[in-house]
């Protein structure tokens, strides 16, 4: 999923040179926001705005953005599969031993919906947020300790080992696992628990020997200074007035078209 | 800190503000214990290494060179709980650091390189990394970039400031941590077995980074390492540092002196004792007459070694052909849908020791897992019954809780095999311990005890002698060729060219995507185009035999004698005192 990982083209984008910070907390508002909202129309009219505005202003291309995306879409299908299958209500369509409702529909689609919208913002700001600017905004603009920052970088790349490395624990173990009816190894629960334990092992191994290395190149409590700092300037109060005030907007539009729904709707 | 009987020479948390030039280290009767641990792994070190000095810290496995250096750094006992008793001095008259001092305090003094690649770098970018050291002295921002593009300029990777850490090789990952490291421009630097992990470029990629940085005289050096003979290089006894500080099994100092004198002096012991040597200081402990090998010194010895009619090894009495246990054709093999090794054709015979060789990064483990049936190739067959394997990191394959289950594991009747492997394997006395808690040898025995008690025909072994000392890495090759002259047939990778051809019959060397030469041993390894194509560097000492053996049986029987040849006189060693090196104040 090359979108989940930052390349150049997003990273230049304006999207990216807006205060990660500031992208992370409106990150979290909207989403809360968009928590008390339940019907499926102000979410479908924000999810058109906001991937529009993702397309032109955070340099991902389209066919990244909807592979990225496709975990997201199979949860919001499972929220949308289950409200329709089993909320009571009037019921639209019957057969086969199941019944879909009117009001399992509507509501499926406002929680999927939501779902999706969540989604496309948080492909969109891990595609243009870089991993060390982040964690330096946050040390500079949320104070968060500078131990606890780089911990959180040296643990992503530790992250980034651990593929390969279950990928060798696993292959290293089927060595002696014994053949299937189709001639590959069995492996059992059992074989997994142990690879997981394996892994773990070396992880702990190698995660102490990294925060070594963090002390080595002088991390601790003293006064430090800061390489590139993050720029926080008034272009980012403007994105966070026009983001909020967007979703303003179409709130009080959907409010006032008569079709937002709170959490009423779900009783 | 848990050291009970710790004397503090200073208060805790002075102030350092440094430069270089005052990082002398003074330890004075230092034991230091791990937790259940019945055991000290350091006894009554006592050590003084002035500023400027160069040190090599050398002894077999498990003699505490680790331990020493991590205590210098702080490491021991503030991440790494010990009990440690005596004193410790970092620094000049005027100020300095002591056993209470943290780890992030000491690194204003010192620079650390540590043996594993994967640990010794923190950061997703490079730069950042560099960057870290200097923002965490509060350096003012302007003068971070300049001196981060510096030190990267200095150990020769200024080109890599902007790459991500993930995707650098092991070689260029090491250099930006010596980069790291010196960039506080710390007055000691440490270094923790920096190129072991590394192929034959790697290895001289850092060893000339080292040096570029070790120009600097008022730097001191303080270097952990075990295989002093790749360190060493072509350069002898004069590519290492010029004092050199040798621990017993027993962490207690037994010489210390002028490197030269100390591994002359003291090589049939150290030899003895299983490290890894230069060698000069390995026929030196062999013949017991000094000189390199240019010198002729040792020819006598070495000449006699050289078989005059060393038949080829026996060819089935029944089938006149030895049969083919495994076959490779066409095979292409790669990571996702990217061929890295193309058009391999292979076949393995009974009583066939096969090595593959090729620079990190060329294909050998994917090839061998394809081999394995572990991993899909991309293009091509691989016939034949299903082979066993032993992976480069023997951890990744342990499952069980105990050694004796270890072995037990995936087999129909375990009972009588397991009781004849622990004993062909010498693992009896740790039938009942936790295989992680075992030693790197021990590990790398029970790894291959457990694959080989499936007795399967075929035997593939990723690196199998990585990071072990001369006395398991001979263990290791016994085995390999113990499989084949029963019939079975082994395939392994290794950057160690000495080993492929003390136990090899044929070598396919690999690179840049292909198979660039196949054969015999002998005619490979005497092909000097094809080596240096392969960026392989052939050991002095194996070129001298290729050159005066006639075939790779010869070959073999010569190294194999020379490997297991007696040392020359007693071999034992006295304590530090009694060594006419003696301990410097």
């Amino acid at each position: 999923m090359s979108v989940l990982q930052p390349d150049a083209l997003a990273l230049a984008s304006p999207l990216a040179r807006r205060n990660p910070t500031v992208k992370l907390a409106l990150l979290f508002v909207v989403s809360a926001v968009l928590l008390l909202v339940l019907d499926p129309m102000t979410p479908a009219v924000l999810y058109v705005l906001v991937a529009g505005a993702v397309l032109l202003g955070a340099g991902v291309r389209p066919r990244a953005l909807l592979v990225a995306q496709l975990p997201f879409v199979a949860f919001a299908l499972g929220v949308l599969l289950v409200n329709m299958l089993s909320r009571p209500g009037e019921v639209v369509w019957q057969g086969a031993g199941l019944r879909v409702t009117a009001e399992g529909l509507w509501v499926g689609a406002g929680l999927a919906g939501r779902t999706l919208l969540m989604g496309l913002l948080s492909v969109a700001f891990v595609a243009t947020t870089d991993g060390v600017a982040l964690v330096t905004s946050l040390h500079q603009h949320a104070r968060l300790g500078a131990k606890v920052t780089f911990a959180v970088l040296a643990g992503y790349r530790l992250l980034q080992q651990m593929g390969a490395e279950w990928q060798t624990i696993r292959r290293a173990q089927s060595v002696r696992a014994p053949l299937g009816r189709r001639g590959r190894p069995r492996v059992g629960l059992r074989g997994h628990a142990a690879s997981a334990f394996a892994l773990l092992v070396g992880s702990v191994r190698r995660g102490d020997r990294v925060a070594g290395t963090l002390e080595l190149r002088g991390l601790g409590d003293g006064e430090r200074t800061t390489w590139r700092p993050v720029p926080l300037d008034r272009k980012d109060a403007v994105f966070a007035v026009v983001v909020l005030g967007v979703l303003g907007l179409v709130l009080v539009g959907a409010s006032a078209a008569g079709v937002l729904e709170g959490p009423g709707a779900l009783f | 800190m848990t050291g009970s009987g710790l004397a503090v020479t200073t208060s805790s948390g002075l102030a350092v503000t440094t430069g270089p030039g005052l990082a002398g280290i003074t330890l004075s009767g230092v034991t230091v214990t791990y937790p259940r641990r019945d055991r000290p792994s350091l006894r009554g070190v006592d050590l003084h290494v002035a500023a400027g000095e160069r040190v090599v810290v050398l002894g077999p496995s498990g003699a505490g060179k680790s331990t020493l250096l991590h205590l210098v750094a702080g490491l021991v006992p503030h991440s790494t709980p010990a009990e440690v008793e005596g004193t410790l001095v970092l620094g000049g008259d005027e100020e300095h650091l002591d056993l209470s001092s943290p780890v992030h305090e000491r690194s204003a003094l010192l620079g650390v390189v540590g043996q594993d690649p994967s640990a010794s770098v923190c950061l997703p970018q490079v730069d950042a990394e560099l960057a870290l050291v200097l923002e965490n002295r509060a350096v003012p921002p302007a003068q971070i970039g300049p001196r981060v593009g510096a030190a990267l300029e200095q150990v020769g990777v200024g080109d890599l400031a902007q790459r991500q850490t993930a995707r650098l090789s092991g070689g260029q990952t090491q250099r930006v941590a010596l980069a790291a490291a010196v960039i506080g421009r710390p007055g000691l630097l440490l270094l923790d077995e920096p190129t072991s992990m590394l192929d034959a470029s790697g290895v001289r990629a850092v060893r000339a980074a080292i040096e570029e940085v070790a120009r600097d005289a008022s730097l001191t050096v303080l270097l952990v390492e075990h295989r002093l003979d790749d360190y060493a290089g072509e350069a002898g006894l004069d590519g290492l540092p010029g004092r050199a500080v040798v621990l017993d099994a027993d962490g207690t100092v037994v010489a210390d002196g002028p490197t030269a004198q100390v591994l002359r002096e003291h090589a049939a012991a150290l030899h003895a004792l299983g490290c890894w040597l230069p060698l000069e200081a390995e026929l030196t402990a062999l013949s017991g007459k000094v000189g390199d090998l240019a010198s002729g010194a040792h020819d006598q010895l070495l000449a006699g070694l050289v078989p005059c009619d060393a038949a080829p090894r026996p060819v089935s009495a029944e089938t006149g052909v030895r049969s083919v246990l495994l076959r490779a054709h066409g095979l292409a093999v790669g990571h996702g849908r990217q061929t890295v090794l193309d058009g391999l054709d292979l076949d393995v015979r009974a009583g066939q020791v096969v090595a593959v060789l090729g620079e990190n990064g060329t294909g050998k483990s994917t090839l061998l897992h394809a081999l394995a049936g572990l991993a899909r190739p991309l293009a091509g067959t691989v016939s034949g019954q299903r082979p066993g394997m032993v992976f480069q990191n023997p951890e990744h394959q342990l499952v069980a809780h105990t050694v004796a289950d270890e072995i037990a594991h995936g087999l129909a009747d375990p009972a009588p095999t397991v009781d004849r492997m622990l004993r062909e394997h010498r693992l009896e006395h740790c039938a009942d311990r936790n295989p992680h808690q075992l030693s790197g040898g021990e590990k790398r025995r029970l790894s291959l005890a457990a694959m080989l008690a499936h007795g399967r025909d075929v035997l593939l072994a990723d690196e199998p002698t990585f990071g072990l000392d001369r006395r398991d890495t001979m263990v290791v090759a016994d085995a390999l060729r113990s499989v084949a002259d029963a019939g079975g047939a082994v395939v392994f990778s290794t950057h160690d060219l000495r080993l492929a051809a003390e136990v090899a019959d044929e070598v396919v060397v690999v690179g840049r995507g292909r198979v660039l030469a196949s054969g015999s041993t002998h005619d490979v390894l005497s092909d000097a185009a094809v080596l240096d194509g392969a960026g392989l560097e052939l050991p002095a000492i194996v070129r001298w035999f290729v050159e005066r053996c006639s075939s790779t049986a010869a070959l073999q029987s010569a190294l194999q004698a020379l490997g297991r040849h007696p040392v020359a006189g007693s071999g034992a060693l006295e304590p530090a005192p009694a060594t006419s090196a003696g301990v410097r104040a």
